[in-house]
């Protein structure tokens, strides 16, 4: 089996040769951009540079899926926010939003015909293209959106977000419902330039933010929605111990849930039932960043031992990982 | 047929036991304080203020902020520990607090006193912009006066506002492995600029092995701990003796 179809093997329910090892968030590293000889800044925004960013981790890592892009900006800039830029290696830097944020709660948020073609979703569009060109028969190709309350996060700033959770939550639908037309849209955008699987993350959804009755009553339903109106396989991640929330992460239509080590995989599994494909790995940064490969390996068995079925970091990788530590996950996933 | 007696069962949705309930205690035997306290708890900064104007009709400034006011947020802690309460319920009580001490220090004619400055951040280039605010409301209930510089944060305004404010701790909050590596930085420029101050770091990505790399640094584990560090800091104890005593 190639690295595509161990893939695809696992998300079908059909037995892989061995476990695939691949992100659902960014996996980028600065060591893996000297051996490609591709930077950051340029990576955020430049089509081709982002291109040869994410195919070091099949050239150089060895993983089984390439993952674009590796900030949470693309949807939010397209939709009024300004983009902080990304900056090179020694100041550490991956875009944000700019403060302040486009609306405010009581504003209605609009959803631009020419989404597609505003701010940096072309270049990411390239980039998908130019992967599916050079390794689309290879390896599967993971594309990134951003889950409606995170984008509402990004419109509204997190704060006063947070507040009308509790405070008066119907004002919350209009940002949700762009939210979720700009993920679906870039979505669709994705699959057409070449993507195999949309990786969706929804950091600010995770219960060590909201209450675990707004996402049932209020994310969920957009959740389901948009991966209702996506035809690939999706990975739906949220940050944190989302343990009070999973079984609804379960009932959202996504095939993979990627958790983070804070989570239970099998607790996941009792709530979600047999069908949902379990994700995860080792802490990104209590244990990939500042570990060795041996507690790496250590703490991917546990994980494994927990229920996981594709092996992955936690969360985005931070960039300053040792590739050793990387191909340790690698080599885990190779011995199941 | 068996005749079904009790129905309080029937109309539980099965999936609320994820969520815990519990109520806040009674803060006050007044009337007028408790109903001070129970709006912080709640949360309603539009309806305390009335309830402050009616409580310093009895009382002074002083009682209503310290057992109305602190004593709701403290109550609010309890709820926050216990999972009771989850982020956006402390903000909002953390708000109405304000209000409050607002009002009340308008009464007083002037600011109420504080024990000490304690400079607080998030982390530059932090998505997860709020994790101080729990930090900024436990140590502003605890008599702190809390300089808040807010989220995204870069490393010189935080080192410029210890040079201007002479804090005694500084506090830093990154939820991204991307983002705490401002930390060691800004730690190294506080020591070169003959400031020992304590750095309390914490977050989700941050870990005691990462903090107590560097000089300065003591890790944070929990929010409700800021208070505690800072009576430490403020009583003079050293940052080493302070990562003595609650790391490791």
């Amino acid at each position: 089996m190639n690295a595509k179809e161990r893939v695809m093997a696992v998300i079908n329910h059909q037995k892989p040769d061995r476990m695939p090892c691949f992100g659902a968030n960014s996996t980028v590293t600065y060591d893996q951009m000297e051996k490609v000889a591709a930077f950051w800044p340029e990576g955020h925004d430049k089509g081709e540079v982002m291109a040869k960013q994410a195919m070091a981790a099949y050239s150089v890592l060895g993983f089984d899926a390439v993952r674009v892009p590796f900030c949470q900006t693309f949807e939010a800039v397209a939709l009024g926010c300004t983009r902080k830029p990304g900056r090179v290696r020694e100041l550490e830097g991956v875009p944000g939003i700019e403060h302040p944020p486009p609306y405010k709660l009581d504003d209605t948020p609009v959803f631009p015909e020419d989404f597609l073609s505003r701010g940096f979703i072309p270049e990411l569009l390239k980039a998908v293209s130019i992967v599916k060109k050079e390794l689309g028969d290879e390896v599967a190709i993971v594309a990134g959106i951003i889950g409606p309350f995170t984008i509402a996060g990004s419109l509204l700033d997190s704060v006063p977000l947070l507040k009308a959770t509790f405070k008066s939550p119907e004002k919350i639908r209009p940002f949700l419902d762009v939210g979720e037309k700009a993920g679906t849209a870039l979505a669709k955008a994705l699959i057409d330039a070449g993507a195999d699987i949309i990786s969706c993350e929804d950091m600010t959804a995770s219960p060590e933010l909201i209450a675990p009755k707004t996402y049932r009553d209020f994310e969920l339903e957009y959740q389901k929605k948009q991966f209702d109106a996506i035809s690939v396989p999706k990975i739906l991640h949220i940050c944190g111990n989302v343990d009070a929330i999973v079984e609804w992460m379960g009932q959202t239509g996504a095939e993979v849930l990627s958790l983070e080590p804070k989570a239970s995989a099998t607790l996941a599994r009792g709530k979600c039932g047999p069908d949902v494909v379990l994700m995860g790995g080792v802490d990104t940064a209590t244990t990939l960043f500042m570990k060795d490969a041996a507690t790496v390996k250590q703490g991917c068995e546990e994980s494994i031992a927990d229920g996981i079925q594709i092996l992955a970091p936690g969360c985005a990788v931070a960039p300053g990982t040792p590739t050793e530590n990387l191909l340790a996950m690698v080599e885990v996933a190779k011995a199941h | 047929m068996k005749v079904l007696k009790d129905f309080s069962n029937i109309f539980k949705r099965y999936d609320l036991d994820l969520e815990k309930t519990g109520k806040a205690k009674e803060i006050s035997k007044d009337p007028a304080l408790q109903k001070v306290a129970q709006l912080v708890v709640d949360g309603d900064e539009e309806g305390i203020l009335a309830a402050v104007k009616d409580a310093l009709k009895s009382k002074s400034p002083l009682e209503v902020i310290n057992n109305a006011l602190i004593a709701g947020m403290n109550e609010v802690s309890r709820l926050w520990d216990e999972g009771i309460y989850f982020l956006p319920q402390v903000i909002l009580s953390s708000d109405a607090m304000n209000v409050g001490i607002a009002e009340c220090e308008a009464k007083m004619g002037k600011a109420m006193d504080r024990k000490a400055k304690v400079v607080t951040h998030t982390a530059e280039g932090d998505i997860h912009d709020i994790g101080q605010v729990i930090v900024n409301a436990l140590l502003n209930a605890n008599g702190f006066d809390v300089i808040n510089l807010g989220a995204d944060v870069p490393v010189d305004k935080v080192v410029s506002a210890c040079k201007e404010h002479r804090p005694v701790m500084v506090t830093g909050t990154a939820l991204m492995t991307t983002t705490m590596t401002a930390f060691p930085k800004i730690a190294h420029q506080l020591k070169q600029a003959g400031l020992g101050i304590p750095f309390i770091c914490g977050g989700g990505a941050v870990c005691e092995e990462y903090v107590t790399e560097y000089d300065l640094g003591i890790w944070g584990k929990e929010a409700s701990q800021a208070p505690g560090m800072a009576e430490d800091a403020l009583a003079g104890e050293s940052w080493e003796a302070m990562r003595a005593k609650w790391n490791g």
